[in-house]
């Protein structure tokens, strides 16, 4: 247990340390921001308790919001995504439910499972998170094509990442 | 009483999503005044620290080309001393001349923080209300105009970027003096969109947009950039696509322009709005 919020503490910090390094400072068009941060949320446990993976995304999107200066944008998006998660593991549950104690990872679940996962988690963040910041309907489609091309980045990188991890 | 708890029991995150839902909502719809409250003041000094040094880091790798800007505004000061000069010296000049104050006051600052890829984008400066900066003063750079104060601490200051959905600005076309309303459309940081031109009048490419001073923020004959394209969409005006004079991707060091009668002007102008 103590295991677990040390390693999670760690993947916490190392996630936003990135984001905000790194992948804030990819400007490239205003088309492709990639939201790395959001992997957080998509490898808790899957039997964390609903309330602490609310929590836990709020404070996530809380402190991005402190580093992009855009306040509420990105918690607002990231507890969406966290109330989205049970509902989306429900569906796509593998043929034999989720392992005890399991992790919803690449190494658990295969691949083609978690790149649908991963999709899907970051479909809805990206989705909330880019309309909430126009907060308007006025180019509704450019806006559209802006969640797809960052989408399709979020879930390279997050991939990358997962590989890496199950690589070592 | 039991239906009550059991009601809680079974719907609690939903109720705990719409609180925190709710909180997050809360400071969306404040925006920036969070600038002002103490408590984040403290994170956002935290935050500003590494940003700093990550912009430090920034710099020393952008030398040459700050370099080269710095000189080239040089050169522009410089020919313009030249003018005034020659011009001291041709007329007769009254040293005390009670009509002449100055109205604006400038200070240089280095952008510490800065974003060109959201819809929203601000940027940071490492100078604030002990440096006299106060919220509504006009940030240039190398003579263009970059944004508008509109939040700041002890030290630092976040200025609205001219690439904000929500930034509006006063220009006008300086051949003929025509003025409409620019504002940024979100689609790169090159261009921006120049609104209520009446169509009667002949745009070309290449024209000069400069601001209006009317707004009692940027002083007059601020250039803001070029006219790229122009079409005539149904109604009476023009949809005009100003290619921007400032390198958003490149602003490290800003001019910040504060209007020293702007209350009087203000104050003047509010009954009749």
């Amino acid at each position: 247990m103590i295991n677990l919020i040390l390693r999670f503490g760690l993947f916490f910090i190392l996630l936003i340390v990135l984001q905000v390094l790194l992948f804030n400072n990819i400007q490239f068009s205003g088309y492709v921001n990639p939201y790395i941060y959001i992997m957080f949320v998509l490898l808790l446990p899957v039997e964390i308790p609903s309330w602490l993976l609310l929590l836990l995304s709020f404070v996530m999107g809380l402190i991005l919001d402190f580093f992009s200066g855009s306040p509420g944008m990105h918690s607002s998006a990231t507890v969406l995504t966290g109330f989205v998660r049970p509902f989306i593991l429900r569906v796509i549950s593998p043929r034999d439910g989720y392992e005890a104690r399991s992790e919803p990872s690449m190494m658990a679940y295969g691949f083609r499972w978690f790149l649908i996962y991963t999709v899907l988690i970051v479909l809805v963040h990206h989705t909330a998170l880019f309309y909430i910041e126009v907060f308007r309907f006025a180019d509704f489609f450019r806006t559209m094509l802006r969640v797809l091309l960052s989408s399709l980045f979020t879930v390279t990188f997050i991939l990358l990442i997962e590989f890496y991890r199950r690589g070592r | 009483m039991r239906n009550l708890l059991n009601f809680l029991i079974r719907f609690n995150n939903l109720i705990i999503f719409l609180i925190l839902e709710g909180i997050a909502f809360y400071l969306l719809a404040t925006g920036n005044s969070y600038h002002n409250t103490r408590a984040v003041n403290g994170i956002r000094g935290l935050t500003h620290g590494i940003e700093e040094r990550i912009n430090n880091t920034r710099n020393y790798l952008n030398l040459r080309q700050i370099n080269e800007n710095l000189a080239a505004e040089n050169i522009a000061l410089r020919n313009s001393i030249e003018h005034l000069i020659k011009e001291e010296n041709s007329l007769f000049f009254s040293v005390y001349d009670t009509t002449y104050k100055q109205q604006y006051q400038h200070t240089s600052a280095e952008v510490i923080e800065n974003s060109i890829n959201r819809q929203k984008n601000f940027f940071t400066i490492n100078k604030g209300k002990r440096q006299g900066i106060s919220i509504d003063m006009a940030v240039t750079s190398f003579n263009g105009v970059a944004g508008v104060i509109v939040g700041c601490s002890d030290n630092y200051s976040v200025a609205m970027s001219l690439l904000n959905l929500d930034f509006k600005l006063s220009a006008r076309l300086k051949s003929n003096g025509y003025f409409g309303s620019l504002t940024w459309d979100g689609r790169d940081y090159l261009h921006a969109v120049l609104g209520e031109i009446p169509q009667h009048i002949s745009v070309n490419v290449g024209d000069t947009i400069e601001t209006t001073g009317y707004s009692a923020i940027f002083p007059e004959g601020i250039m803001v950039g070029t006219v790229s394209n122009f079409e005539k969409r149904g109604g009476d005006f023009y949809k005009i696509t100003v290619s921007l004079v400032t390198d958003f991707k490149a602003v490290h060091f800003v001019d910040i322009i504060g209007n020293l009668e702007k209350t009087e002007q203000l104050g003047l102008e509010k009954p009749f709005k």
